[in-house]
């Protein structure tokens, strides 16, 4: 899983280059420039996304259900920025409307998962040696099943909707945060700094809230940041499946799943809302390591 | 595995060969207008076709059971029916020889063809016959197209081994073209004797082919029957069919089955897309055939069993504030004509009222606020009495091309607009049969598929709303009208044929100037197939096509 490599702090190149360079004086702020721009284009697409999803009319002012059959399958040009669908519905309109359920989604699941994270991890670390072992197993077991297979089994069970769609990813992903922070509080529970409290004869509860949770809580922003991005994708792979907003609902992964029918005869159906879905996952990845560089250093 | 060639079949006693080859050639007849007669070239024996269908795999390869479209369409190639239709939409008998009915239209006489056997070596007679009907009656074998068809016979004799007479509860002149349909072909009594499970995964019958075996959820595995003979010689060339066998295979997503056909994996593929039919007529190696299915039009009911449609008013309105032509135009690109009747424009008795359904949203709005529905919401949508105008519309995704489905959501689109709330519901065929037997829908889209007129019967008449032994219950709108029972009633037993089109011409208008249904298109029944398979466009009486004339070029 994703989540583990960048957790590891060789593997990182932002992190390995900004612990060895050391800079010329008068090249230093282009260079910094040069060296933050992907964050800073990630985080002004974020943004932007952010803002579409606050107030989707202030980015597109046309209706996102609007049908106009006599325009359908109208290419990218002047009228239509990225082109019509099979109705004649605004792409672009649809994409910037969609980005409202996309990321409310991914915002929904991916705390759920780190809540639910959190109290597996928390438990698992800090519960003494059996709950660990036997939180590790059900880990263990989660993980061996294929996220999508999980959350099918769940959607399947629960019926299909936005509120299931969230729990589902959230019960995917929970057993990756977990792990990690698991692996984070068992790392804290040795550091010097527990055992001066320890020593000094704090309770275990103001060991876990005092030392132990806000410096375990560091990673799992740049987590949360992360999953966010793959939260996103996990929702749309399960709208593209039928299994997320019903139609006309102008829902990123299910634009894909009408577009995929006609492929050969309006490309802009599909390519859109997946180079939509591609841009809000690859600028939550980059700005996660972005903020774990920074975190780090 | 495209062009795998299956295991030699066993050969029948000489003697039945000879026999059997006396009489000649091609399966059931209709040739569809638009496809020229015969290919160049001389036919070539060999090969095994490869058919992708769009359609939900049936679970069970015996159309007795059940009994929809795609049941029909593969037991088309292996099953064969006592009568069916001719090039010009005639009926004509096929496993039967004739058949006359008594002066009070109580007794059928059927005269059975002699010689033909099953694929399993059992004789064609009148008990066998008899057999299959008892079958389709039974409850347990949960038969519903086919026990509609054969509502009204109460008991049946088979008086020598080619003559089988059939009592009649009322007269029906429609017994011939139910008669014609897969859903009532004959299969070996033999082999029905065996548990449902073992028929429904092989059923025998006397066509061209005979099923080999089934691997669920991936194909049907057709082989030519060696000893096959045309029950009408006329009708096609004589001897077995060339084809080696038939492949029968599922490919649901509608790209994908036409990337397959192609990529040349497959010949044939059913339920070809609008988009598709309109890229493949560009070029010359992959072609068309149109086969609009008999029986009802493609169209919405509108459920008048509770509110809000229990109000004709109501329904009035939702037909006007739909926008259904500008859908049609743009979404099927040629290939679908609108519809303004009940029944499908290859049926001779439809008749069609086209000043009914215009597209008024001023009307629709008077309508609506005569009805009561003055108010609306924040959302736009008219309220009374604190409830929303909304209406439940469950869609199949397998009975449903995305096409159509684009089209709900376009008339979903244009309803707004007058304030009706549109909620679609894309479902898999066995939750959506869950939600019609709730009586959880307003709006339902279904095909039906029978032979004649009498398919009114079927969706109009308040007999319908009485689930059949699958579950089924045919007339959605539930209409339930005494008046309009009598006219089928009347129409269905009258013996002079030109009252009988006037009474089903009344029983129309009645259905469409009460607004139970919105007409869309004929059923869409399109084939798209290499140009390598040749002499295709032969389909039965329920325009499903078979294979007996067609050959692959090398």
């Amino acid at each position: 899983m994703s989540i583990h490599n960048s957790m590891l702090p060789l593997t990182d190149p932002v992190l390995v280059s900004a612990g060895t360079r050391v800079p010329r004086p008068g090249a230093t702020l282009a260079r910094r420039l040069v060296r933050r721009l992907p964050t800073v284009i990630a985080a002004v697409v974020l943004l932007f996304f952010i803002l579409a999803a606050i107030a989707p009319y202030l980015l597109a002012p046309d209706d996102p259900l609007a049908i106009n059959p006599a325009a359908a399958f109208s290419p990218p040009g002047p009228g239509h920025l990225l082109g019509t669908d099979e109705s004649g519905r605004d792409i672009y309109s649809r994409i910037i409307h969609g980005a409202r359920p996309s990321l409310l989604i991914g915002a929904a699941a991916t705390a759920a998962g780190l809540g639910l994270a959190l109290v597996l991890g928390i438990a698992a670390g800090f519960g003494g040696r059996w709950l660990d072992f036997g939180i590790g197993r059900i880990l263990e077991v989660l993980f061996a099943l294929p996220g999508l297979l999980l959350a099918l089994v769940f959607i399947a069970l629960a019926g299909p909707g936005v509120g299931t769609t969230v729990l589902a990813v959230a019960l995917t992903t929970a057993p990756g945060y977990a792990r990690v922070i698991r692996g984070q509080i068992i790392a804290l529970r040795a550091s010097p700094m527990v055992e001066a409290a320890t020593v000094l004869g704090r309770s275990r509860w103001r060991i876990l809230t005092a030392h132990i949770l806000p410096n375990a809580l560091a990673p799992v922003a740049v987590l949360a940041t992360l999953g966010l991005g793959q939260a996103v994708l996990w929702a749309a792979s399960l709208s593209f499946l039928g299994l997320g907003s019903p139609p006309p609902a102008p829902e990123w992964g299910t634009m894909l799943s009408a577009g995929r029918t006609y492929l050969s005869l309006a490309w802009w159906m599909t390519f859109f809302p997946g180079l939509a879905i591609v841009i809000l996952a690859g600028s939550a990845t980059v700005l996660s390591r972005s903020m774990k560089a920074a975190s780090s250093q | 595995m495209t062009f795998a060639h299956p295991q030699a079949h066993k050969l029948i006693p000489a003697a039945t060969v000879l026999a059997a080859a006396l009489i000649l050639s091609g399966c059931t007849s209709a040739k569809t207008s638009n496809d020229p007669s015969k290919d160049a070239g001389a036919p070539v024996t060999g090969g095994t076709l490869v058919y992708a269908s769009g359609d939900a795999e049936p679970s069970c390869l015996d159309p007795h059971v059940g009994g929809n479209y795609p049941q029909a369409l593969v037991a088309s190639q292996y099953l064969e029916t006592l009568y069916t239709k001719d090039a010009d939409g005639k009926i004509i008998p096929w496993l039967a020889q004739d058949s006359t009915v008594t002066e009070d239209g109580l007794t059928r006489i059927v005269k059975i063809r002699d010689g033909i056997k099953f694929t399993d070596g059992t004789a064609l007679d009148a008990e066998a016959v008899k057999v299959n009907f008892e079958h389709l009656l039974n409850p347990e074998t949960a038969s519903s197209t086919g026990y509609l068809a054969l509502g009204k016979i109460s008991s049946m004799t088979a008086v020598d081994a080619t003559t089988l007479e059939i009592k009649l509860s009322s007269p029906d002149n429609s017994l011939l073209e139910s008669f014609s349909m897969p859903w009532v072909a004959i299969e070996s009594p033999t082999a029905l004797k065996r548990s449902k499970a073992e028929n429904c995964e092989s059923p025998v019958g006397t066509g061209p082919f005979k099923v080999e075996s089934w691997k669920k959820q991936d194909a049907v595995n057709l082989v030519r029957n060696a000893d096959y003979a045309l029950p009408v010689p006329e009708a096609g060339h004589a001897g077995p069919a060339y084809l080696d066998g038939i492949t029968w295979r599922f490919i649901p997503e509608a790209a994908t089955r036409f990337a397959a056909l192609q990529a040349g994996q497959v010949q044939v593929i059913d339920n070809a897309q609008p988009d598709a039919i309109a890229a493949a007529s560009k070029g010359a190696s992959i072609k068309h055939l149109d086969a609009p299915r008999p029986g009802a039009a493609n169209r919405i009911e509108l459920n008048s069993s509770k509110a809000p449609f229990n109000d004709e008013k109501v329904r009035e309105a939702f037909v006007h504030s739909v926008n259904v032509d500008a859908g049609i135009e743009s979404l099927f690109f040629g290939t679908a004509s609108r519809s303004y009747s009940p029944l499908s424009s290859v049926e001779p008795l439809a008749f069609s009222e086209k000043s009914l359904f215009s597209y008024d949203p001023a009307k629709a709005g008077e309508l609506l606020d005569a009805a009561g529905w003055k108010d609306r919401d924040s959302a736009g949508y008219r309220i009374k009495d604190g409830n929303r105008l909304t209406l439940a519309f469950p869609v199949s995704t397998s009975q449903s091309i995305p096409a159509e489905q684009s089209l709900f959501e376009q008339m979903q689109a244009t309803a707004k607009e007058s304030g009706f709330e549109i909620k679609i519901k894309l479902l898999d065929i066995s939750s959506w049969y869950g939600d019609l037997a709730k009586n959880d829908y307003n709006l339902v889209s279904a095909p039906y598929t029978k032979v004649g007129p009498s398919v009114l019967s079927i969706l109009f008449h308040s007999k319908s709303t009485i689930p059949a032994p699958s579950g089924y219950f045919a007339n959605l709108s539930q209409v339930k009208d005494p008046t309009l029972d009598e006219l089928l009633d009347s129409a269905g037993t009258t013996k002079d044929p030109a009252q009988r089109k006037e009474l089903y011409t009344e029983a129309q208008k009645m259905v469409l100037e009460g607004y139970y249904l919105l007409p869309l298109y004929d059923q869409q029944n399109h084939f798209l197939y290499s140009e390598k398979l040749k002499d295709v466009g032969t389909t039965t009486a329920v325009a499903s096509p078979t294979f007996f004339d067609s050959w692959l070029a090398n």
